[in-house]
């Protein structure tokens, strides 16, 4: 299928956010356990769950290829549910094989929002799943197992003798039939032998919904203990109009009830949770699908998830009530005027308007745990390819940031530990030679530091070659002055520029000379930096800092000519003014230069750099702004100062884009509270243009 | 249902045109690109761009790049008067505003009466005109709005990086 059902998208991202996670977790218990060489009861309950919920839920949707193959893996589990001891032969290909299909389905669940959308072909995964099916049932497979029906269909023989037969209505348009039945199905199977249904395996295929609004679903199942338990399970389904009992050739034959189980009073939680004895597998597929259909999540949870669009609606609202705010509380009609009451008003208000600012803003922070566990992942299939031995330690999970660079950062990230397995962390033959440990380690630290993040990336590989990352940068044209005025942190810089990459091969993950280019890239998109400190044969850090938030920014306005500048606060060392011409010094070529406790600084005129014109171009006239960005240091030359200032980060029109003006030292621009117009500077481009 | 709409209201703007003048030459806009028309304000100037982007201006909080048709055309730059306006339009979901002598009216014109422009004329650069029509015995310049900002907005059009 091409297209969703218009029914269906209201479902859809609901159905990305709950598959995706359900597949994280996936990933995680599939690392835990491989890692551990074994699998435990309660982990292959959870990958069976897992697998049943992504059917299901996939099913309902229309996606027959996520259906398809999760189904496949659910078979596996749930022979390995029934003996956990067939598992052992099988290990590492099953393992790979359920690795395999998890990315397939992430890659799958990724695609489905495209309109474009065209199933993906699982065929040959599903293929392998049922070979190994096979081998772990032995020669002789046993009798198909009620919830793995869908390889093999049981031949349904409605005259079996303690056979029952319920004939079940859903309400009218209730909408997706075939599932509610399916899930009925399901639950049922916990208390009765053996079970079938007509139509067969409803979840397979969504064109059934007409047959069952037609004719009703009919089940046929052998109760295990009695007929009640199962009545009960349907009088608490969701859902249904009506049922009766069929009386064909037994006993007493029970009069056919006719219960009108009007809309189940319970919310839908409640019905998952009202099950008799109810296993896991019921519960989970149950809640995710009662929880889609009734269009809301459990009564009883706290979590809610939201769009992320709407967060940003949000944001934008708070910033331009912060705007409002100032405009209200510093408006020229209010010059001269001697308001106690309206001053005592605005400022509760401008604590209001803080207070909600502070809650928006935390609203919007994520912990980086999420983007740490997919670096497991990364590390397992490296290591098994590349024949290393690496060991991930992450610390600092919980601390939080922003969701957008949360999602900037992961690509990064991805980079970096790439590169630190594929260049850094040597052999298991080498490490042992150099009497390292034989297991690498690569540790990704996160944690707070002021406004801002830090998170640095080690290993304990080989470290960074100078010499071979010098002659490197001469090959490529790099150098731009003699090499033995390079320091070693200039000279670890070079890894950064496009185009250089130290690893003679391509390899599959790393080495195509893009890795720490793209990585400083992105992370200059969010306003972070990197620096490198690198030790021969002890390892690399890489360090990240990144802010916390991008949308407010505190920052020191500045003029220059009738053009406002803002500068943030983190960036400023410290203003001065100049008292005596003579301590700005020029060099050969006649830029200036400022001297300072002994430590020379190159002086930007914003003026002369932004071509404004203005008359303070004395650097007597105006004031000197120290600035610090990474690891370089310099002097802005502005105006004045006209004070500090929460501003509301907006980025330029993309009418500008082709102007470069990120490179120029603007980051965006803001309104102020008086409704004109600033520039935000960026000392990051100011500063490392020079 | 939503298209039909749309097309609704499209079809009520076209032929209908805005037309404004530089110096003595009358020009037009097809209507259903124009957002609004507002004076002139405080324009923020954005370093690097060429001469003719004036800058930015503070549109109700939203920030609208601003673009001189006088300086576009390579006409002499004159000081901004009481007449002087500034033109929203709505281009790739994008609102830009057109900097123009003075705002005239809102004109309907026939296709019918619309002679092509001829294919090169030096003075308006690459032509940013769709047609020539004439009004109560007027020369109006119809302007291609995609054209106008071809310049500018190839780049969006463009991947990025």
């Amino acid at each position: 299928m091409s297209a969703i059902d218009p029914g269906m998208e209201a479902l859809l991202e609901t159905f990305i956010y709950e598959s995706n996670t359900m597949l994280e977790q996936l990933d995680e218990i599939l690392l835990e356990s491989e890692r551990a060489q074994n699998i435990n009861q309660e982990n292959i309950d959870s990958i069976f769950r897992i697998m049943h919920t992504v059917k299901g839920s996939s099913a309902m949707m229309g996606f027959s290829a996520i259906s398809g193959l999760g189904h496949a893996v659910e078979d596996v589990f749930f022979i390995l549910r029934e003996d956990a001891n067939k598992l052992g032969p099988v290990f590492s290909s099953l393992f790979d094989l359920v690795f395999q299909s998890s990315d397939f389905l992430k890659r799958e669940i990724e695609r489905v929002s495209d309109p474009n959308y065209e199933e993906g072909d699982p065929s040959d995964m599903v293929r392998q799943l049922h070979g190994l099916a096979a081998v772990m049932k032995g020669e002789a497979p046993p009798p198909a197992a009620p919830a793995a029906a869908g390889a093999e269909a049981p031949a349904a023989g409605p005259s079996y003798e303690g056979f029952r037969r319920i004939r079940i209505h859903f309400e009218d348009e209730c909408q997706m039939e075939n599932m509610r039945a399916f899930m009925i199905l399901n639950q049922l199977a916990n208390c009765c032998d053996e079970i079938d249904s007509v139509p067969p395996h409803p979840e397979s295929d969504a064109t059934l919904c007409a047959d069952i609004i037609r004719n009703g679903f009919l089940i046929i199942c052998k109760p295990t203990d009695n007929l009640d338990d199962v009545i009960k399970i349907i009088e608490s389904s969701l859902n249904i109009k009506s049922y009766e009992l069929l009386s064909e050739d037994d006993d007493g034959s029970p009069p056919a009830a006719e219960a009108t189980d009007a809309q189940a009073p319970a919310p839908a939680g409640e019905g998952a949770a009202a099950l008799p004895a109810a296993g896991a597998v019921q519960a989970a597929a149950k809640a995710p699908a009662a929880a889609a259909a009734a269009g809301g999540s459990g009564a009883r949870q706290n979590l809610i998830s939201v769009n992320q669009i709407k967060l940003d609606a949000l944001m934008d609202l708070v910033g331009e009530i912060v705007t409002a705010e100032s405009m209200v509380a510093s408006n020229p009609d209010l010059r001269g005027l001697k308001l106690d009451n309206f001053t005592k008003s605005t400022r509760e208000l401008r604590k209001l308007t803080d207070e909600l600012q502070d809650v928006v803003m935390s609203i919007r922070m994520v912990p980086l745990t999420g983007t740490f566990q997919k670096m497991n992942r990364i590390v397992r299939d490296m290591t098994k390819s590349l024949g290393k031995k690496v060991d991930l330690v992450t610390y600092g999970g919980d601390t939080e940031v922003d969701k957008t660079i949360n999602d900037t950062i992961g690509d990064p990230f991805m980079h970096m530990i790439r590169n630190s397995i594929d260049h850094a962390i040597e052999p298991p033959e080498v490490r042992m030679s150099l009497g390292k440990p034989e297991t690498g380690q690569v540790t990704i630290n996160a944690r707070n530091a002021g406004g801002e993040i830090l998170i640095d990336v080690s290993d304990d590989g080989s470290g960074l070659d100078v010499d071979r990352i010098l002659a490197k940068a001469r090959n490529n044209g790099m150098l731009t002055k003699p090499e033995s005025e390079y320091t070693d942190k200039e000279i670890f810089n070079l890894i950064m520029l496009p185009g250089f990459s130290t690893n003679t091969e391509v390899t599959e993950y790393s080495g195509r000379g893009v890795g720490m280019d793209v990585v400083k890239k992105n992370l200059e998109k969010v306003g972070g930096a990197v620096s490198i400190s690198s030790e021969k044969n002890k390892g690399t850090t890489f360090t990240i800092k990144i802010p916390l938030t991008l949308a407010i920014v505190d920052g020191m306005n500045i003029s220059v000519g009738d053009t406002t500048f803002t500068l943030p606060i983190t960036s400023i060392k410290q203003s001065f003014k100049i008292t005596d011409p003579k301590q700005v010094l020029h060099d050969t070529d006649g830029a200036e230069m400022i001297l300072l406790r002994g430590d020379c600084y190159p002086v930007v005129r914003l003026h002369e750099h932004f071509m404004i014109s203005t008359e303070k171009t004395d650097v007597m006239d105006g004031i000197m702004i120290q600035v610090e960005s990474g690891n370089s240091i310099a002097c802005l030359f502005a105006d004045e100062l006209l004070g500090e200032y929460q501003v509301v980060v907006k980025p330029f029109p993309s009418f500008f884009n082709k102007y470069n003006l990120k490179e120029l030292g603007l980051s965006g621009c803001s309104i102020l509270g008086d409704g004109s117009i600033c520039l935000i500077l960026d000392a990051n481009s100011l500063v490392s243009n020079l | 249902m939503d298209e039909t709409n749309v097309n609704a209201v499209q079809d009520d703007l076209t032929g209908r045109y805005l037309t404004f003048d530089i110096d003595d030459t009358t020009y037009s806009l097809p209507l259903n690109h124009v957002i609004e028309i507002i004076g002139i304000q405080h324009i923020t100037h954005i370093p690097n761009v060429p001469h003719y982007i004036k800058g930015i201006i503070n549109l109700r909080g939203k920030i609208v790049p601003i673009s001189d048709v006088r300086l576009k055309f390579g006409l002499e730059e004159r000081d901004y008067d009481d007449k002087t306006c500034i033109v929203i339009v709505l281009i790739n979901d994008m609102n830009v505003g057109v900097i123009v002598d003075r705002v005239a009216e809102v004109v309907s014109l026939e296709r019918s009466n619309m002679a092509p422009p001829p294919l090169s004329d030096k003075r308006l650069g690459d032509s940013f005109l769709d047609s020539i029509s004439t009004l109560n015995e007027k020369v109006v310049m119809n302007i291609d709005v995609v054209k106008f900002f071809q310049a500018d907005m190839a780049e969006l059009l463009a991947p990025e990086e």
